[in-house]
C-alpha cells in the first residue's frame, strides 16, 4: 500500500502547506511584498528567502528521481547564491567606476560562472565604465516602416512590451535591415537584446571615431544584475544615455524585463563586460542556466 | 542534506522521520514527505513570529532571515518577542502532533 500511504500523506500535507502559505501572505502581505519586490536582492541571495516566498514544495513526487532533482535545483540555486555573494564581496557600496583590480576579479567570476570569456577591455578598447546604473530604452525601428503594430512576434510580447513605445530616432547603426522582407532572426535579436552605452565617453573617442564605431557596432556584452544573478548577452545598438541623466547605459525593454531592472528612482546597477567571441558562437539573449563549472 | 534554519537546534522532528521510516515508502517518497514536514513547520513558525512583530519589525526580521545570519535573527526576535524560544517550540510541537495524527490515520 506504499502508493496509498504516500499519496494520502503528501496530499494532506501539501494542502496544509498551501493553506499556510495563503494565510501567511494574507496576514503579512505588506512585509512579504516589500521583501519580494523592493528587496529582491535579499531573497535572491538567500535559500531561506526563496523557500519563504515560493514554498519550495513540489506539488507531487516527480517522475524523475526526487533526490537528483532536488540536488540539481540546490546546485543551481547554490551557484546563483555563490555568484551573488562573490560579487557582493567585490563590488563597492556606491555605484562608481571599478578599479582595474576589481574589474579583473569580476571578469574572472563572470567568465567562470557563465562559461563565457568576458573582459572590460577588448582589442585595446574599453568603455568609460563597466559598472553603472541602467535605464530603460525604447524599441528601435528595425526597418523602414517598422512600428508598434509590426514590431512584436506574439500577442504576449506585445502585451509585455508595447507600452515602452518606439524610440523617435534610429539606433546608432541606423536600420537593422533595409526592409521587412530582409529582416533576419539575427536582426530581430539584435534589436530585442540591445543596449545603449556611452560610446562617446571612450578615451580618445573623437580622434579614433572610425575605429571605435566599427568596434562597437553590435558588439556583444554580458550584462549582469549583480543583485539577482540574472545575466543576458546583449549587443550595442545605440549610444547613450546622456551624462546628465545620471544613468550609464540603457537596456531595451526586453533586456530590462529579464534583468528585473527598472528606470527612475528605483533604478539599479548592472555589470557590463565585453564578450570575447571572435567566431560569433554566442547567442544573444538571456543566459537561462549556469553551466556546470 | 536538509536545510538548517535559525530554530533547527531547538526543534526535533526525528519522531516523524522515524515513523515515516517504519512505513512502506520508497526513499524518494520519504524524502518528499520530510520536505513537506519541514516546510509546514517553517511556515507556522514564520507566521508565529511575524504575528508578534510590528510592520516595521516584520521587515527587519525578514531582512535578517534573508541574510541567513542565524545569530542576528535570534538576537532580533529575542529582543522583540518575549519567550520566543518557548513559543517556537510549542508551535512546532503542535504541528508535529497534527502530522503524527495524519500518519496514524493513514496507517489505519
Amino acid at each position: 500500500m506504499t502508493k496509498s500511504h504516500y499519496k494520502q500523506l503528501s496530499s494532506r500535507w501539501r494542502a496544509r502547506h498551501q493553506n499556510l502559505q495563503r494565510k501567511l501572505w494574507g496576514k503579512h502581505k505588506e512585509a512579504l511584498d516589500w521583501l519580494s519586490n523592493g528587496h529582491r536582492q535579499l531573497i535572491s541571495g538567500s535559500l531561506g528567502g526563496l523557500m519563504l516566498l515560493t514554498g519550495q514544495i513540489s506539488n507531487s513526487l516527480p517522475a524523475i528521481n526526487v533526490a537528483k532533482a532536488q540536488a540539481t535545483i540546490t546546485q543551481k540555486v547554490d551557484k546563483e547564491v555563490f555568484l551573488i555573494s562573490d560579487l557582493e564581496h567585490i563590488l563597492p557600496e556606491d555605484v562608481r567606476p571599478l578599479s582595474t583590480e576589481e574589474e579583473q576579479k569580476i571578469s574572472e567570476i563572470l567568465s567562470r560562472n557563465y562559461g563565457i570569456k568576458v573582459a572590460p577591455e577588448l582589442e585595446g578598447k574599453r568603455l568609460n565604465r563597466s559598472y553603472g546604473f541602467i535605464g530603460a530604452e525604447q524599441h528601435l525601428t528595425r526597418y523602414p516602416g517598422d512600428n508598434l503594430s509590426s514590431h512584436f512576434d506574439s500577442g504576449e510580447d506585445a502585451k509585455l512590451y508595447w507600452q515602452q513605445g518606439m524610440a523617435p530616432g534610429l539606433g546608432a547603426w541606423s536600420y537593422f535591415a533595409l526592409s521587412k522582407e530582409e529582416l533576419t532572426k539575427e536582426d530581430k535579436d539584435r534589436e530585442e537584446y540591445y543596449i545603449a552605452v556611452q560610446t562617446f565617453l571612450s578615451e580618445d573617442f573623437n580622434s579614433r571615431f572610425t575605429e571605435y564605431r566599427d568596434f562597437y557596432k553590435y558588439r556583444k556584452m554580458l550584462v549582469v544584475n549583480p543583485n539577482n544573478g540574472r545575466a543576458i548577452v546583449a549587443d550595442i545598438a545605440d549610444a547613450g544615455p546622456a551624462v546628465w541623466t545620471g544613468k550609464h547605459l540603457g537596456g531595451s525593454p526586453e533586456v530590462m524585463h529579464y534583468l528585473e531592472r527598472v528606470d527612475g528612482s528605483l533604478k539599479g546597477p548592472v555589470l557590463y563586460f565585453f564578450i570575447d567571441d571572435p567566431n560569433d558562437k554566442i547567442k544573444l539573449g538571456p543566459i537561462l542556466s549556469l553551466p556546470n563549472v | 542534506m536538509r536545510k538548517k534554519y535559525f530554530y533547527t537546534h531547538i526543534i526535533d522532528t526525528s519522531t516523524l522521520s522515524l515513523e515515516l521510516g517504519d512505513m512502506d515508502l520508497t526513499p524518494k517518497e520519504r524524502l518528499h514527505l520530510i520536505s513537506l514536514i519541514d516546510s509546514n513547520i517553517h511556515h507556522e513558525i514564520l507566521d508565529l513570529i511575524l504575528s508578534e512583530l510590528s510592520p516595521l519589525d516584520k521587515k527587519a526580521f525578514l531582512t535578517h532571515l534573508s541574510s541567513e545570519n542565524h545569530d542576528k535573527v535570534w538576537k532580533f526576535i529575542k529582543e522583540k518577542v518575549g519567550n520566543i524560544e518557548e513559543k517556537i517550540i510549542k508551535t512546532a510541537e503542535d504541528v508535529k502532533k497534527e502530522l503524527h495524527k495524519d500518519i496514524k490515520k493513514v496507517k489505519g
